[in-house]
C-alpha cells in the first residue's frame, strides 16, 4: 500500500536527495502528485501511467498519492519519474518492496517504457550516499564518475522491474573505455608576430589577470584568445569535479572522457541575456556561462556590444568567484571563477593607426561609453592588438608553441602560488609590498607616472600585480620588481578613450 | 517697431526653417530686410523674384509659422544678449572681403570685430582625425603665424582645424584669429572646443552665416567652408583624406584664386592621402612656417628668439626608436625595425614618452616633434 523510493533533485549545482513515497489507497481513482513539484514533474503522472501500462504492467485503479520528501523543497525536471514509476509498482505490490530502499533511481521514462538521461547526473548522483544508482544507459558514463557505488543502467523500465524482482540480472554495463579524446586546444604557433599580445597571453595566464585585447577587425584578437586555455595548466582534482558538476548540471556535454579536465573555454554571443550569462534560468537555476568557465577562461568578443546591464552583472561574480542566484523560491551559490578575456575594437570603423579611423565623432563616443570605468578596470591587461606585420604574416616561420609557454606558465604559477599563496592577480593590495617589492628604478617609474595622473591608485595596485608576474616569468628576475617589469606591465595600459579634440599634442 | 535696426530683421528672416543661401540671396538682394518680413507675412505684396519665390508650395506658411516666435524685437534681444552682431551685405559694417564674392553670404553672425583684421590672413584646414604629427604642425603653424602677425583663419572642427587656433591663441599678443563655424554662434559644436570657442571671440572674429541657436547641420559645413577659402589669402592644408570636406575648402579656394599649399605626409598615412594628391597635382610645399611667410611674399627672415626646447635630449641609444616613430609605430613594429626586446623597447619608450619625445594612443607611439602648447 505504501513505498518509499529514493531519489535525487537539482538545484543549481548541488543534488538534493528527495524520497518519493507513495500511496495507494481505495478512493476515487488517480493521481494526485504533492511537495512542490514543477510543470514538467507534475507531467510524470502522464509519462509514468503511459509507460507502466506499455511495459505490460497494471495501472492500479484505486486513489494513488505521490508525495516528495521533503515536501517543502521545490522539485524540478524529469529525473524522478522512474523513482515514481517503481515506487507505484511496489505500492500496488506488483514488485517486493525488498531492496528497492538501496537503490537511488535517475532517469526520465517514454511512453513506451523506455529509459532516458536527464542532465545534472553526476551532482545528482553525488547526492545519492551510499545508494546504488540506476540510470538510463546514456548517462551512465556520467555517473560512474562520482559514484562510489556500482551504477547499474538499463534500457527500459521492465529491465529495471525484471532485475530488481530477480526474473533476470541487470543488463550488461556499457563499457565505455576511459578515453582521452582531448581535441588538442588550437596552438599558439599559429600566431605570427603579435609579441606584445603573446606576452599577454603568457601573463594572464601566469597570474590569472582578465585581459581585453583593444584593435582593429582582423588584427587576430579571437585567434588570441582561444589559445588561451591551451597554456593554462590542467584543472586540480577538487576543480575539475566541480566543472564537471556545473557541466552536467546545465546540460552541457561532458568529454568523452568523463571528467572536465581541461580548463574550459566559453564564447558567449553577445545577444545574450544576462540570466544565460550568470545563471538560474530554470526553477533548478541551471548554471550561467560565467559557472560554466569555471576553472577555465570565459571570452567576449565585441565587448561593447554586449547589453549595459549584461556588463555589469559581470562585476559581482568577478570579485568572488562565485554567484549567488536567488530567487522568490530558493537560491543557490553557483561557482564561478573564471579568467575573462574580453575583445573590442577601438571605435565602430575599427580604428588602425591615428589618422585612418573613419567614425564620425558622436558614433565614436556613443561606442566607448559602453565599456564604463569601473569594468574597465576589472581588466589588469588592455592590450593594444594590431594587424600583424605582412612579412610576418607570408614568413612561415611560426611562432612559439603553447606548449613551451605553458611549461613557463605552470612554473611562474608554482613561484607565485608558494610565495602569495594565491595567484599574482590575488594579491590584497595590502600585502603588495611584501610580495611585489619594487627596485628603486621600479619606483621612480611608476611615481612618475603617478604624478602625471596617468595612473590612479587602483591602476597603481594593477602594475604592480602585473608586473609580479612578469618578474615570475623572467628566468633572471629576483625577488624584487625591476624597471623592465614595470615598463613592460605599463604597456598592457592602453588608454581606450575618445580623443580629446583640438590638444595640440 | 520703428526704432528697430534693419540688421534686425535680416536676423529674423536668416533663421526661418526651410531658408536656404539662395533665397536668403533672393529676398535681400535689393530688398530692406524690413520690406522683405512685410512681404513674407502678408503685410505687403511681394515684387518680382519674392513672388516666384512664394509660389513654391508651403514656403510661405512655413515662414509665417517660424515668424510667429521670431519676432523682430525678441532676435534682435537675443543677439544683444549674447553680444553678437549682424552684418547685412550692402549695407555698412560688412566686410569688405566677403562683398565681391562670388557667393556672397547675405547676413553675417559676428561675435568679435572684423575691425581687428588688419593684417595678412591664412587660412589652415584639415581633417578632423588628424595625426599627432598633423596636429603638432598644425599648431606650431597657427602659433608661428600669430607670432609674425598673419589671422589665422579656420573652422574650429576637431583635429587640425582646433590645433590651428589653439596654436594661434597661444601667442600673448599674436595676430587675432579667425573662426568661422556652422552652427550657431551659441552653439559650441564641437563642445570640447568651448574654450577656443570664447577665446576667439574676445580677441578676434567667431563668425558665422547660421542664426543663434542653429545645431551644426551637416550641409552647412561645406557653406561654411566657402567663408573660410574667401576670407584667405593662402589656404593651407595639414591633413587631409582623399576625401573631405579640407578639399571642398580646396575647390572653392581655387574657384577664388587662392593659393593652396599642403604639408606632405608619410605615404602610408590614410590621413594625409588628400594633401599628397595636392601635392602631387602640383600645389606647393608647406614645410614650416617659412614657406607661408615667404609665399605671402612677407620677409621671412625670423625675429623672434631662437627656439629651445626644453626637453632633455634623449639617451643615444634611445634616438633609433625615437626616429623609427616618425610615423604611428606599434610596440611590436619597433621591436622588429630595431632588433630589440619587447623589455628594452619598452623600458625606452617610457623614457621618451616621460620626457615628452613620445606620445601614445591606443597602443601607437608616435614622436612629438614639439613642445606641448599649453593654454
Amino acid at each position: 500500500m505504501f513505498a518509499a523510493v529514493p531519489s535525487a533533485t537539482l538545484l543549481g549545482v548541488q543534488g538534493h536527495s528527495v524520497t518519493v513515497e507513495v500511496h495507494v489507497s481505495t478512493g476515487l481513482p488517480g493521481l494526485m502528485m504533492v511537495g512542490l513539484p514543477d510543470s514538467v514533474c507534475r507531467e510524470a503522472r502522464d509519462r509514468v501511467r503511459a509507460a507502466i501500462v506499455s511495459s505490460g504492467y497494471l495501472w492500479p485503479n484505486k486513489r494513488v498519492t505521490v508525495n516528495l520528501a521533503p515536501a517543502n523543497q521545490r522539485k524540478d525536471g524529469s529525473g524522478l519519474d522512474l523513482a515514481i514509476a517503481i515506487g507505484l509498482l511496489v505500492a500496488d505490490e506488483q514488485l517486493p518492496a525488498t531492496d528497492v530502499e538501496s537503490f537511488g533511481f535517475l532517469a526520465e521514462l517514454g511512453l513506451d517504457g523506455s529509459l532516458r538521461g536527464v542532465p545534472g547526473i553526476v551532482p545528482l548522483v553525488a547526492a545519492l550516499v551510499h545508494l546504488r544508482p540506476v540510470v538510463a544507459r546514456a548517462s551512465h558514463r556520467e555517473a560512474v564518475i562520482v559514484s562510489t557505488e556500482r551504477v547499474f543502467a538499463a534500457g527500459s523500465l521492465r529491465e529495471v522491474v525484471e532485475a530488481l524482482r530477480g526474473d533476470s540480472p541487470w543488463p550488461p554495463q556499457p563499457t565505455d573505455a576511459f578515453v582521452d579524446d582531448d581535441v588538442p586546444a588550437p596552438d599558439l604557433a599559429d600566431i605570427r608576430g603579435q609579441g606584445l599580445a603573446r606576452q599577454a597571453l603568457e601573463v594572464a595566464a601566469a597570474g590569472g589577470h582578465h585581459a581585453l585585447f583593444v584593435g582593429a577587425p582582423g588584427s587576430g584578437k579571437t585567434m588570441l584568445a582561444q589559445r588561451m586555455v591551451g597554456l593554462l595548466p590542467p584543472l586540480t582534482a577538487d576543480v575539475a569535479l566541480t566543472a564537471t558538476m556545473i557541466h552536467s548540471a546545465a546540460g552541457v556535454a561532458l568529454p568523452r572522457g568523463g571528467m572536465v579536465t581541461r580548463p574550459p573555454y566559453r564564447a558567449p554571443h553577445h545577444t545574450i541575456s544576462l540570466i544565460a550569462l550568470v545563471g538560474g534560468g530554470t526553477m533548478s537555476l541551471r548554471p550561467g556561462e560565467i559557472s560554466l568557465s569555471h576553472g577555465g577562461c570565459l571570452f567576449m568578443d565585441e565587448l561593447g556590444e554586449f547589453p549595459q546591464h549584461v556588463l555589469d552583472g559581470l562585476r559581482q561574480p568577478l570579485e568572488d568567484g562565485a554567484v549567488r542566484v536567488a530567487r522568490a523560491r530558493a537560491s543557490a551559490t553557483l561557482p564561478a571563477k573564471f579568467l575573462l578575456l574580453a575583445a573590442t575594437n577601438p571605435c565602430p570603423c575599427g580604428g588602425g593607426p591615428p589618422g585612418a579611423c573613419r567614425c564620425d565623432d558622436g558614433a565614436r563616443a556613443r561606442y566607448l561609453r559602453r565599456l564604463s570605468e569601473p569594468l574597465l578596470d576589472r581588466f589588469d591587461l588592455r592590450v593594444p592588438v594590431a594587424r600583424p606585420d605582412i612579412d610576418d604574416l607570408l614568413s612561415g616561420e611560426p611562432g612559439e608553441p603553447s606548449a613551451v609557454v605553458a611549461r613557463r606558465v605552470e612554473a611562474a604559477r608554482i613561484v607565485a602560488l608558494n610565495r602569495n599563496g594565491c595567484l599574482n592577480s590575488e594579491i590584497p593590495s595590502s600585502k603588495l609590498d611584501d610580495f611585489a617589492p619594487l627596485d628603486v628604478g621600479g619606483r621612480r617609474m611608476l611615481r612618475n607616472e603617478l604624478e602625471r595622473y596617468r595612473l590612479t591608485g587602483r591602476g597603481y595596485h594593477r602594475i604592480r600585480r602585473v608586473a609580479r608576474t612578469l618578474a615570475d616569468l623572467d628566468p633572471l628576475a629576483g625577488d624584487v620588481i625591476d624597471e623592465g617589469h614595470v615598463a613592460m606591465a605599463l604597456q598592457f595600459r592602453v588608454q581606450i578613450s575618445v580623443e580629446v579634440g583640438g590638444r595640440a599634442a | 517697431m520703428s526704432e528697430l535696426p534693419e540688421e534686425a530683421f535680416a536676423a529674423v528672416i536668416a533663421g526661418f526653417d526651410r531658408m536656404t543661401l539662395d533665397r536668403l540671396n533672393v529676398l535681400l538682394d535689393g530688398t530692406e530686410p524690413s520690406s522683405a518680413l512685410a512681404m513674407i507675412l502678408g503685410d505687403r505684396p511681394p515684387t518680382g523674384l519674392i513672388a516666384r519665390l512664394f509660389d513654391t508650395p508651403g514656403l510661405v506658411a512655413a515662414w509665417r509659422e517660424s515668424a510667429v516666435n521670431r519676432t523682430p524685437e525678441r532676435v534682435w534681444d537675443e543677439c544683444r544678449r549674447l553680444d553678437m552682431s549682424v552684418l547685412v551685405r550692402g549695407r555698412p559694417g560688412y566686410p569688405h572681403l566677403l562683398a565681391g564674392d562670388p557667393a556672397p553670404a547675405p547676413v553675417l553672425f559676428v561675435r568679435g570685430s572684423f575691425d581687428r583684421l588688419a593684417g595678412r590672413r591664412v587660412g589652415i584646414i584639415g581633417t578632423r582625425n588628424a595625426t599627432g604629427s598633423g596636429r603638432n604642425l598644425a599648431a606650431s603653424l597657427g602659433r608661428d603665424l600669430a607670432e609674425e602677425g598673419v589671422h589665422v583663419i579656420s573652422g574650429l572642427a576637431r583635429g587640425i582645424d582646433g590645433c590651428a587656433h589653439r596654436g594661434a591663441l597661444s601667442v600673448v599678443d599674436g595676430a587675432a584669429p579667425v573662426a568661422v563655424v556652422a552652427s550657431g554662434l551659441d552653439v559650441v559644436y564641437p563642445r570640447e572646443h568651448s574654450d577656443v570657442w570664447n577665446l576667439v571671440a574676445e580677441r578676434g572674429v567667431l563668425v558665422s552665416e547660421a542664426a543663434p541657436g542653429t545645431p551644426p547641420e551637416p550641409y552647412r559645413f561645406p557653406l561654411r567652408n566657402r567663408i573660410i577659402a574667401a576670407l584667405s589669402e593662402i589656404l593651407v592644408v595639414v591633413e587631409s583624406r582623399e576625401t573631405g570636406g579640407s578639399l571642398l575648402t580646396v575647390r572653392e579656394a581655387e574657384i577664388r584664386g587662392v593659393q593652396v599649399m599642403a604639408v606632405p605626409g608619410a605615404v602610408g598615412n590614410r590621413a594625409a592621402r588628400g594633401t599628397n594628391d595636392l601635392l602631387r597635382d602640383g600645389c606647393a610645399v608647406v614645410t614650416g612656417v617659412d614657406d607661408v611667410v615667404s609665399a605671402l611674399q612677407m620677409d621671412s627672415r625670423r625675429s623672434g628668439a631662437v627656439a629651445y626646447d626644453s626637453r632633455p635630449r634623449p639617451k643615444f641609444e634611445d634616438e633609433q626608436v625615437l626616429a623609427m616613430c616618425c610615423e604611428p609605430r606599434t610596440l611590436d613594429q619597433l621591436t622588429i625595425l630595431t632588433s630589440r626586446s619587447l623589455v628594452e623597447c619598452a623600458m625606452t619608450l617610457a623614457r621618451l614618452e616621460d620626457n615628452g619625445w613620445v606620445k601614445q594612443s591606443n597602443g601607437w607611439f608616435e614622436a612629438d616633434s614639439s613642445d606641448t602648447i599649453v593654454l
